[in-house]
């Protein structure tokens, strides 16, 4: 590759860049949603320096007693748990867990979803119907449970949930993407590229997937929202990684110690992190679902 | 009409058939021995050789297939581990308990988010119309369990408004489903779960109708219904109302997918005694037969449900069966 290619080519990137984060910025929900985002990230990266304690190590107060479920304060800013946890520090690295768990699994089944959905979509035929009915069968797998099934067999491990979410979740991305797919497989400017001799590959990936991306990134942003939902839900039944600490396993340990009706700062922070990450999410995705279906934008 | 039916029949059965065929895999997966799934490794070691005997163990793996295959459809679905009970009797007690809960969700979420959304569109870009936008956005981002632990923390241990879980009190257990409805403190218990449930999937046909109502408002039967000077109200939910109903419904297969993830969550919470706290309980203790026999009553009860939507979809929508025509 020549060294004006890759400048160009570079270039191009950095205009489309621009163009997302013009799409984002352009509605003021979204953009605070995109900061949020940026925050929660942020603070991911650097989660083991900013944390002062360990997610499991007992704390002890400045006169030196043990800290046991202690409300907010300046040395504990988010309170501490019955067993003298310091909850900020569980917060911080539980941040970590979240972002993995949603990245990786949402970034992975679009993936999947996409390229099944323009498979499907554009060869139709047999190779649809075969692609569709595994989808169905997907549909007809009930999502909770079947994580909850997985873990219970194989063992309270990271890789069983992302995997468990993974297999079940593209199942929505690929039926809305097909759809899609054939709506644009129908254009003029695909028999042109036919013509041409373009082969199905380049049809697929440089003239189909351009048009599907908003879509695609729409359906990305869901994905990990439903991601990070799943995973909290699953921790906080007791079907998470227990050596891992994350937002939903904090409030299962809240659970499980029955201090619901005191510890309200334990319920608090873990809660609205995961409705705040959730919701930045939700807020970004509506920005490019305006994009996607631009019937919405007059409105 | 009667041949699409027919062949949604057909999938459906085949669909049922093919999560049998995963969770079999799945279970024979295990690691260490196989047959854990069906015998309990307390039992006496004759009574292990005896059961893997009739439950076919020590055949070819084919073989363990289609006993496993005779044994789901002759209702042959184990006992638990736990109490000894058959699966089947333990599942069409939970069985009820679930889908009144999840028929109590529906219903507020469909009437209040139908009808909010008919308002939004109406009173469009209003405060009323945005608030409702973010408060809907909000409720779908925070998972049931948050909602449902700040439910209980306000309403039952604060104010003490409501018992805390349970479906009667401890030692009343009804007999039968009519004394249960009969019974005042049935209805005291619904009301948190309801609402935990209610509120996460409110947003989405709120929020699907308020689209959908503007599309169809915008169309021309809207403008004559208008010209020949029907009343507003006539015009939005006989009109309008009717038309952008479609939408809810085409959404509704991918809501009930999740909302058997979120009845999980919520019997868990408030102690419901349905399947989906039946799937925790078993699953926490490895009390497979159960386990199983729970994981695939929930998965036929979310195929049927698939199934019926997509039967009334095309009902509502007759242009569906010239495309499921053409497609295959």
């Amino acid at each position: 590759m020549s060294a004006n290619r890759l400048s160009r080519q570079l270039k191009n990137l950095r205009s489309g860049l621009a163009e997302h984060y013009r799409i984002i910025t352009s509605n003021r929900l979204s953009a605070f949603g995109f900061w949020i985002i940026i925050l929660f990230v942020v603070v991911a990266i650097f989660a083991p320096w900013i944390a002062p304690h360990e997610p499991w190590e007992m704390v002890y107060d400045r006169d030196g007693n043990f800290a046991s479920l202690r409300p907010p304060s300046w040395q504990f800013p988010v309170g501490t748990t019955h067993l003298g946890y310091d909850l900020f520090s569980q917060l911080v690295l539980a941040t970590r867990t979240t972002l993995l768990i949603g990245a990786t699994s949402g970034l992975i089944s679009i993936i999947i979803g996409a390229n099944i959905g323009l498979v499907a979509g554009y060869y139709g035929g047999k190779i649809d119907e075969v692609l569709m009915r595994l989808t169905d069968i997907l549909y007809g797998m009930p999502f909770l449970p079947f994580i909850i099934i997985l873990i219970s067999l194989f063992g309270r491990k990271l890789e069983f949930v992302i995997l468990a979410i993974i297999l079940i979740i593209w199942r929505t991305s690929a039926r809305v993407i097909r759809a899609q797919t054939i709506a644009i497989k129908q254009r003029q400017f695909i028999a042109m590229a036919k013509a041409r001799g373009c082969s199905d590959f380049r049809i697929i990936y440089r003239h189909i997937l351009p048009n599907v991306l908003p879509l695609l990134l729409l359906y990305a942003a869901f994905n990990i929202a439903w991601s990070i939902i799943t995973e909290a839900s699953a921790s906080f039944l007791g079907f998470g990684d227990g050596e891992t600490i994350s937002w939903g396993g904090m409030l299962y340990e809240l659970w499980l110690s029955g201090k619901t009706r005191v510890a309200w700062w334990w319920f608090a922070t873990p809660s609205i992190c995961i409705v705040l990450l959730v919701t930045s999410l939700v807020f970004v995705s509506r920005a490019y679902e305006e994009v996607a279906n631009p019937r919405l934008r007059k409105r | 009409m009667f041949d699409y039916i027919l062949r949604r029949l057909v999938y459906t059965l085949i669909t049922i058939f093919a999560v049998a065929s995963i969770l079999f895999v799945l279970f024979r997966m295990l690691p260490g021995d196989p047959t854990m799934q069906v015998i309990s490794p307390a039992m006496d070691p004759a009574v292990q050789l005896r059961m893997k005997e009739a439950f076919g163990l020590n055949e070819p793996i084919w073989a363990q297939y289609l006993i496993y295959m005779k044994n789901l459809v002759t209702l042959e679905w184990g006992r638990s581990f736990v109490s000894a009970q058959e699966v089947t009797d333990i599942l069409s007690y939970r069985f009820w308990n679930t889908i009144l809960l999840m028929a109590a969700g529906m219903c507020m979420t469909l009437v209040l988010g139908i009808g909010m959304g008919i308002i939004m569109a109406w009173k469009r870009n209003s405060a009323l119309d945005i608030g409702g936008t973010i408060v809907g956005l909000v409720f779908q981002a925070a998972p049931p369990f948050i909602t449902g632990l700040l439910l209980l923390m306000v309403l039952s241990y604060r104010l003490g408004l409501f018992p805390t879980g349970g479906m009667y009190p401890a030692g009343q257990r009804p007999d039968g489903i009519i004394e249960l409805l009969l019974m005042p403190e049935f209805w005291h218990r619904i009301v948190l779960p309801t609402l935990t449930v209610g509120m996460y999937y409110i947003s989405t046909p709120m929020l699907i109708m308020r689209d959908s109502m503007l599309e169809v408002l915008g169309s021309d039967f809207i403008e004559l219904a208008r010209a020949k000077g029907l009343k507003p109200r006539v015009v939005m939910f006989k009109h309008a109302a009717r038309n952008a109903l479609l939408g809810v419904v085409t959404l509704a297969g991918i809501m009930i997918g999740f909302a058997v993830g979120g009845q999980v969550v919520v019997e868990a919470l408030f102690s419901w005694p349905g399947m989906g706290q039946l799937m925790v309980e078993s699953a926490a203790s490895h009390d497979y037969p159960v386990a199983q026999g729970t994981f695939l009553m929930l998965a036929i009860l979310v195929i049927t449900l698939n199934f019926f939507t997509d039967v009334l979809y095309s009902y509502l929508d007759p242009r569906i069966k010239i495309t499921a025509k053409g497609v295959n």
